[in-house]
């Protein structure tokens, strides 16, 4: 093409969209490119955050000190005279020692994480660090459950807003409140309502059904912590999921249930042949968005739980406010996004996203 | 007769269901509102109830929730820091982001694949990854917690923006483009004449979308603010509300509160309803 006119105008084009790219390249490399990279750098370091003392290269001490892991056998508790191991007098189970006498201390200190059995022994592992483990863990099962639920409600939702009926506008506007609520805001009023005793609403609500005795702590018994968190999730994010999937339905054409109905098949089976299948992609694309987005989970909790317990993104704030550990912070950093590259690969493969 | 029964129960069922939907959505809010008219000692009353009421169960709301919140000065900075916040960050998302989106959407160039790519992954990696980093850029160029927030906020609403109007300016006809290079106009006027007063709707949406989101950021808002908190946005003085004097949580306070920051976003998103609609699953399903 070279000198035509027709080249120019291509030339001139292709310079005026590099011009065009420029402001949104610089903002990105200010706020993402060069921040990510700083973070990479600073996770192999003891940085302390905003302080003046030295920074060192550490190596791989953040991660191992992250990760770090040990299993000990646990032997059983024998008695001193006898030499006869202990039993539990009411179960019969053998008792074991405690597992701060087998778990190493120095030159790092391991906190048990939890205990299995595995083939008639009794192995207990220890974390170096327990908190961070057990947030990676509360994190997981928060995502599969917040997910599942989200998925099969907004599902739900979406195929009751697909339907005709009167109010249908009203229902589709009222579906996208608890979208609109502030995620902090919602925090609060799910914190207000969960009170323990019946000021709250869902004791007093258990207590006049007869359900409970009304005085369910539901945000410091350890038991209702991870129900009641992804019952505020759910709330607030099921909507989000059947707007996606409604999308989705909307895109199913009409023609196909017209004709399974002159075949005379069950709205039932219409669901599992034509809906569930041709679903399928924006379910895929709803599913990515909403898991990576549970894998980061912070403000709801942030705001319902601080300390009592930590997602992974809480427990990196944790790390670089509280005490200051950047450096550490920083490796806590790059364990969630490369954990949550490892979800996305697996979720796009899966589903064959990327095929089209 | 049988067949009509049948119809009738089915029918019954389906609006029980629809009430309860209804019910689920609506509820947390309705309570929020509930307990924000009601009294420290009605707020403690046991059980509950679901309208405030006095001791002899007539009906006694109070405003005195909504009067200690809208004459707080911290609550009052807030709004304001979180509309100048939300306001210049979209207006920025938009401008910037149209620029790209126009390259993007309209013209011929090499390397957009890798662009777009590149664009898709700032919104893949969590917030919470950057947060240090960003933290040490911050300092070291010693920016202000609005002008941080500002900038950082568009982690999240650059790529929206670029995404769903590079969307939008693709469904230009490409005829009104090329007409306008016959009568001489520049790449540039073409764009800032032509196509921007055709997509102002699709800007609108966008526009409207990315504040929200700005309204509700919470985290980089927590950490930029620890500081110079006299620049705390809405989400960070709510969840760190204690009233004025130091006793047990003022619930009714932080209803109230939470009452007054979601009316102007729910009555927006009423407003542009269908329009937001779009948007969402433009941005989602193009993903």
């Amino acid at each position: 093409m070279g000198k035509t006119p027709k080249g120019n105008i291509l030339k001139n084009e292709q310079s005026l969209a590099y011009k065009l790219l420029i402001p949104t390249l610089v903002v990105l490399a200010i706020v993402a490119i060069y921040p990510l990279g700083q973070v990479v750098v600073t996770s192999f370091t003891n940085r302390v955050f905003a302080s003046n003392q030295e920074t060192k290269f550490v190596g791989f001490d953040n991660y191992a000190r992250l990760l770090g892991v040990t299993f000990k056998v646990l032997e059983p508790k024998t008695d001193k005279n006898s030499g006869e191991i202990i039993k539990d007098e009411k179960t019969g189970a053998i008792v074991y020692e405690s597992s701060i006498s087998v778990l190493p201390r120095t030159p790092n200190r391991y906190k048990e994480l939890f205990q299995f059995n595995w083939f008639g022994k009794r192995i207990v592992v220890g974390a170096r660090d327990r908190e961070f483990l057990v947030a990676v863990g509360n994190t997981l099962v928060f995502t599969v459950f917040s997910v599942l639920l989200e998925t099969i409600i907004g599902l739900f939702l979406a195929l009751v807003v697909n339907s005709n009926f009167k109010g249908k506008g009203l229902m589709r506007t009222t579906m996208l409140i608890p979208w609109a609520v502030i995620t902090v805001v919602s925090a609060r009023i799910w914190e207000w309502m969960l009170q323990p005793g019946t000021a709250g609403f869902f004791n007093m609500i258990m207590f006049r059904l007869g359900l409970s005795d009304g005085q369910a702590s539901f945000l410091t018994n350890s038991a209702l912590q991870m129900p009641t968190m992804v019952a505020v999730d759910v709330w607030k994010t099921a909507p989000y999921m059947a707007l996606l999937i409604l999308a989705g339905l909307q895109m199913i054409p009409k023609e196909l249930y017209e004709a399974s109905e002159v075949d005379g098949a069950s709205k039932i089976r219409q669901f599992f042949q034509i809906t569930l299948p041709l679903l399928k992609p924006s379910l895929a694309v709803a599913l990515i968005f909403r898991t990576l987005d549970a894998l980061r989970v912070f403000d709801v909790f942030q705001v319902l739980m601080s300390s009592k317990m930590y997602s992974m993104a809480s427990y990196n704030y944790f790390q670089l406010i509280q005490n200051r550990n950047m450096g550490l912070s920083s490796a806590v950093g790059m364990i969630i996004f490369i954990l949550i590259g490892i979800f996305s690969i697996i979720y796009i493969r899966s589903f064959g996203v990327d095929q089209s | 007769m049988k067949r009509a029964t049948k119809k009738k129960i089915k029918k019954v069922l389906f609006w029980f269901v629809v009430i309860f939907v209804f019910v689920y959505l609506i509820f947390p809010f309705y309570w929020a509102l509930n307990s924000s008219f009601k009294t420290e000692n009605q707020l403690m009353m046991t059980p509950a109830t679901f309208i405030p009421r006095d001791t002899q169960g007539n009906f006694a709301p109070t405003f005195d929730n909504y009067k200690s919140v809208f004459t707080n000065p911290t609550f009052l900075r807030a709004i304001l820091n979180s509309t100048l916040v939300g306001g210049i960050t979209t207006l920025l998302s938009l401008i910037i982001g149209s620029f790209s989106a126009f390259a993007l959407g309209k013209l011929r160039f090499k390397g957009k694949r890798l662009f777009l790519y590149l664009v898709l992954s700032m919104t893949m990696f969590p917030q919470v990854t950057v947060l240090a980093g960003l933290y040490a850029v911050i300092n070291t160029l010693n920016m202000s917690a609005t002008l941080s927030m500002i900038l950082s906020y568009m982690i999240f609403t650059l790529p929206f923006t670029t995404w769903v109007l590079t969307a939008f300016f693709k469904e230009l006809p490409v005829e009104i483009m090329q007409s306008a290079q016959v009568d001489g106009a520049t790449a540039f006027q073409t764009f800032y004449h032509i196509l921007m007063p055709l997509t102002a709707p699709a800007m609108v949406t966008t526009g409207l979308l990315a504040f929200i989101a700005a309204w509700n950021e919470y985290l980089f808002a927590l950490t930029f603010t620890s500081i110079e908190t006299q620049a705390r946005t809405i989400p960070v003085a709510i969840s760190l509300f204690t009233g004025q004097i130091a006793r047990q949580e003022p619930f009714g306070e932080i209803m109230a509160g939470a009452v007054i920051v979601t009316i102007p976003v729910v009555v927006l998103v009423l407003i542009f309803q269908k329009k937001i609609v779009a948007g969402l699953t433009a941005g989602a399903v193009k993903g």
